[in-house]
């Protein structure tokens, strides 16, 4: 009895250090980084410029879906790395969010349009249904299923080590 | 014009239902209070949506008001809020076999402790 | 220039902790010459470490923004005592104050004379490795000493403005003081079992030190808990979050391990608890911090992630804790156990009261570990919240107080006996079932738990009571700290179980001169201001209210700050006698409507009162032992 009141006392401290160890060392480079596969919520947003409605069933193939607004700040650093995105890599779907229209264009305007197409979520209700919860976010979508979701802004190195991965391992043939 | 000064100072944008946490009965107002205490703030570090003033919390408290008012249960409300930002943001975390060693732990440590405690040598 | 001395001054008292340390390893601890040698080493280098700290004080107060840290967290703009509170405001800032406080508590202990030299050098030594582990840890991975170069910043970035508050400025240095304070138990009971003689009565020596500590970590959770009723706008004063979890533990420990004190050299199994106590009480103080400033758990509280920090504190706290119980395995064999605990005597209420203790301690390490444990085994997050603290805490508190009741009558070192008691019980449990059915009248449908939680903290309170009117009566001796502090429990499981089931909110939208009713209160609108402060502008709401025959005024603020363009909700409260009228604004809408939230929270300031008892009761058991001294 004895004996094993004193392996106890050594052993569960013991227990609760190695596993705070292993958990300290676990790799945690991305925390914004989610790989859960979800459909593409359906919607039906008008589109920024000319007031035209867009559905799903417009958005076909392989392309970035990035939340972005004029109110904000970091979407100006980011906006130059997707700029080069859009020339060499991959198709990019604008999402502006919660944002004035006017606002919105004039800004596209002002530091250039990387978009495909930009849709005009004024209400956040997309956003909302896609787990954003602020701006900038950026989703990786395939046939309709969104495959990775990074929350912050997006440069060089994150492209490479989060989304690049699954565009070559999947063979996304059509990203460009 | 101080309406409009101060819709724009505090980027205030329309809500996704027109009224407001109103709601038909004090049953339904008791559980959206009791929802926004135990959904967590997918946006903070911690906290639940009652504490936080974050855009997207303001969005789901109104998502949830407006699922109330939808006669949608506390679990609908929960999976649509999970589904779409983790299951972390359920601060009443479920009880099921993944965590039955949380819930049952506590229960079996003082059963053992008491088993020590009145099995011990007496004089 | 400062910086430098003062960075150098913390260089020099690690070494002079070092110099304290290798002292009682190499003299002849026995000897007074030695005591007086390792007496004022350790002094000079606390005093070179108080200067050190209190030039980086002058530092901040002179925005000496060439310094890192206080760049980062300081603003000249900043009144004086925020300038100094913003110290603590961050890792190294606050490490920087933890470290201090801990060397204080052992100078404290340093100058109070010892008859037993060879113990009381040892506990030094100890106190003196442990801090030097500390200083390390601050001096190289979390230098608050760091210089900006090559030109220092115009300006501070600002403290966050949350934090500009007198309470949350005063929560963390009481908090600290709470924590390692323990420090000199542990030293203590530690150096009692490297010496290894049974007879001396250590736990009379660290009775006071210990409950010193307990009253600043009771007065530190409870300001942390009182600040962020007012400030966070939801009306709640706990919320169980990882680093509320994290204070909590050490004061459940603490408060086991100072009833088990009380029990001293009378059982020999009891002396086992208290040097286990101990050990426990000061490690979790230590996993605390740990647990804050390794960036492991997601919590307001928690300092930026830095995984080499939680490394080596995991590292240094490791090494404390198996040392310290491998020393208790291979000594506590020292204490014959064939005196056991008798049943039913005070001994083993106060056992079964470490047991309950134990349990929760427990179970709020397992919630606070079990999204990591989660999260390395499926690879998801979950969280942990109220639903299952309040089903855990909830009965076994209701376990503890029946207990506590009963051990009311309880004698040491024989079975309970009830002989005169039995007519006191009878009316607390009456009076108590009459004030459980009023409420019942009054609120309606409870739950089974709350009811329980309500008549127990009532018959809690009304025992106490009976037995002080009774001691008064027969002319006979009361403990009065014990029934204060119990009266103190009785009153705050009383307060919770009551706040819970009492009170309500609801949210009005209205625009300016509208009025609304809620409770038999109306509330009317009266004025919509724009103010401009010197660090922020806000929307000042103001409405009238008139309730059971009172009017005043509520205003409640919406500020958005400059600096970080922080946007804050600034509660307004009205105290009543039994309950807290509280208002906060939210969204404007379309229309000009504003969202308006009201909630009563009732007995919500008794819960702070209890707190107030149970530190007051403490210092009234600090002020009989010093009385008693002399």
């Amino acid at each position: 009895m004895k004996l094993l009141l004193k392996t106890s006392i050594l052993i569960i401290p013991f227990i609760i250090f190695s596993f705070f160890y292993l958990y300290l060392s676990k790799d945690n480079s991305y925390p914004g980084a989610d790989y859960k596969n979800f459909s593409l919520p359906s919607f039906e947003l008008k589109n920024l410029y000319d007031d035209s409605l867009i559905s799903n069933s417009a958005l076909k193939g392989t392309y970035l879906v990035n939340i972005w607004a004029s109110w904000c700040i970091t979407c100006r650093v980011e906006h130059g790395f997707l700029s080069q995105l859009d020339d060499n890599n991959i198709r990019i779907v604008g999402l502006n969010y919660k944002d004035n229209k006017d606002d919105a264009i004039n800004w596209l305007a002002k530091y250039g349009n990387p978009y495909e197409v930009v849709l005009h979520d004024y209400k956040g209700s997309l956003a909302l249904d896609m787990g954003v919860t602020g701006a900038p976010e950026t989703f990786l979508v395939h046939d309709q299923m969104v495959v990775a979701h990074y929350r912050g802004e997006i440069n060089k190195m994150i492209w490479n080590d989060v989304f690049m991965p699954l565009i070559k391992q999947e063979g996304f043939a059509d990203a460009k | 014009m101080l309406n409009k000064f101060l819709f724009l100072f505090f980027v205030s944008f329309s809500a996704l239902t027109d009224s407001y946490y109103e709601f038909k009965n004090i049953e339904d107002e008791k559980r959206f209070f009791t929802l926004i205490k135990e959904i967590r703030c997918p946006k903070c570090t911690s906290g639940s949506l009652a504490s936080s003033n974050a855009p997207v919390s303001e969005d789901l408290k109104k998502v949830i008001a407006e699922m109330i008012e939808d006669s949608k249960s506390d679990e609908d409300i929960k999976s649509y809020i999970s589904d779409r930002f983790g299951k972390e943001t359920l601060y009443d975390t479920p009880i099921e076999p993944n965590t039955y060693v949380l819930w049952y732990s506590p229960f079996v440590f003082l059963l053992i402790c008491l088993a020590f405690f009145f099995f011990r040598k007496k004089t | 220039m400062i910086a430098e001395i003062s960075h150098y001054l913390s260089i020099l008292s690690t070494a002079i902790f070092m110099l304290t340390f290798s002292l009682v390893l190499v003299l002849d601890r026995s000897a007074s010459h030695a005591t007086l040698l390792i007496k004022r080493s350790y002094s000079h280098a606390f005093i070179l470490f108080l200067i050190s700290f209190l030039l980086y004080v002058y530092l901040a107060l002179t925005d000496n923004f060439s310094v890192s840290y206080i760049a980062q967290h300081s603003n000249s703009l900043l009144p004086n005592f925020y300038k100094v509170t913003s110290i603590w405001s961050a890792h190294e800032g606050s490490m920087f104050l933890w470290i201090v406080f801990l060397s204080l508590w052992g100078f404290a202990f340093n100058l109070h004379n010892d008859s037993n030299l060879n113990v009381k050098n040892l506990s030094i030594g100890i106190i003196s490795i442990i801090i030097v582990g500390f200083q390390l840890f601050l001096l190289v991975t979390s230098n608050p000493f760091e210089i900006v170069l090559p030109f220092a910043p115009e300006n501070g970035a600002d403290i966050n403005p949350v934090l500009q508050d007198p309470a949350l400025a005063i929560h963390p240095p009481t908090l600290y003081l709470g924590y390692v304070g323990f420090v000199i138990p542990f030293a203590y009971s530690l150096a009692f079992l490297i010496n290894g003689k049974k007879s001396l009565d250590w736990e009379k020596k660290v009775k006071s030190w210990s409950v010193m500590a307990w009253v600043f970590l009771t007065i530190g959770i409870s300001l942390g808990s009182w600040w962020a009723y007012y400030e966070l706008g939801w009306g709640g004063y706990w919320f169980w979050d990882p680093v509320e979890n994290v204070a909590l533990m050490p004061w459940l420990a603490a408060t086991a391990f100072i009833h088990s004190l009380s029990v001293a050299s009378k059982s020999n199994v009891l002396r086992i608890w208290n040097l286990l106590l101990s050990i426990i009480v000061f490690s979790l103080s230590l996993f605390g911090a740990f647990i804050v400033r390794s960036g492991i758990i997601d919590s307001i509280h928690s300092f930026a992630n830095d995984p080499q920090r939680g490394m080596y504190l995991l590292a240094f706290i490791a090494i404390i804790l198996f040392v310290s119980l491998g020393l208790f395995i291979s000594r506590f064999s020292m204490f014959d156990s064939s005196k056991n605990i008798k049943s039913l005597s005070k001994e083993s209420f106060i056992s079964l009261n470490n047991i309950f203790f134990g349990v929760l301690i427990f179970s709020t390490m397992m919630g606070i570990t079990y999204p990591l444990i989660y999260e390395l085994l499926y690879n998801q997050k979950i969280s942990v919240g109220a639903p299952f603290y309040n089903a855990i805490y909830a009965p076994i508190t209701i376990l503890a107080t029946i207990m506590l009741v009963a051990s009311i009558d309880s004698k040491w070192g024989r079975p309970i006996d009830m002989k005169g008691s039995f007519s006191m019980l009878y009316i607390s449990l009456a009076i108590s079932l009459i004030g459980l059915i009023a409420i019942g009248y009054f609120v309606g449908n409870m739950p089974f738990i709350i009811m329980l939680s309500i008549f127990m903290g009532l018959v809690i309170i009304f025992r106490y009571l009976m037995l002080i009117i009774s001691n008064i009566v027969h002319k006979k001796y009361t403990n009065t700290p014990s029934a204060l502090a119990h009266a103190g429990l009785g009153l705050l499981i009383l307060s919770i179980s009551a706040n819970s089931i009492l009170s309500s909110e609801k949210v009005f939208n209205m625009k300016p001169n509208e009025i609304r009713e809620f409770q038999n209160i109306t509330i009317q609108f009266s004025e919509l201001e724009l103010l401009n402060k010197s660090n922020h502008d806000s929307i000042r709401a103001t409405f009238s209210l008139n309730t059971e025959g009172k009017q005043f005024y509520l205003s409640p603020e919406k500020r958005k700050y400059f600096a970080r363009g922080q946007i804050t909700s600034e509660t307004a409260i009205k105290i009543m006698p039994l309950k807290d009228i509280y208002l906060t604004i939210g969204e404007q809408l379309d229309n000009g409507q504003w969202v308006i939230n009201v909630q009563l929270n009732y007995f919500i300031r008794f819960i702070w009162l209890s707190a107030a008892m149970m530190a007051l009761s403490g210092l009234i058991i600090i002020k009989n032992i010093i009385r008693r001294r002399a």
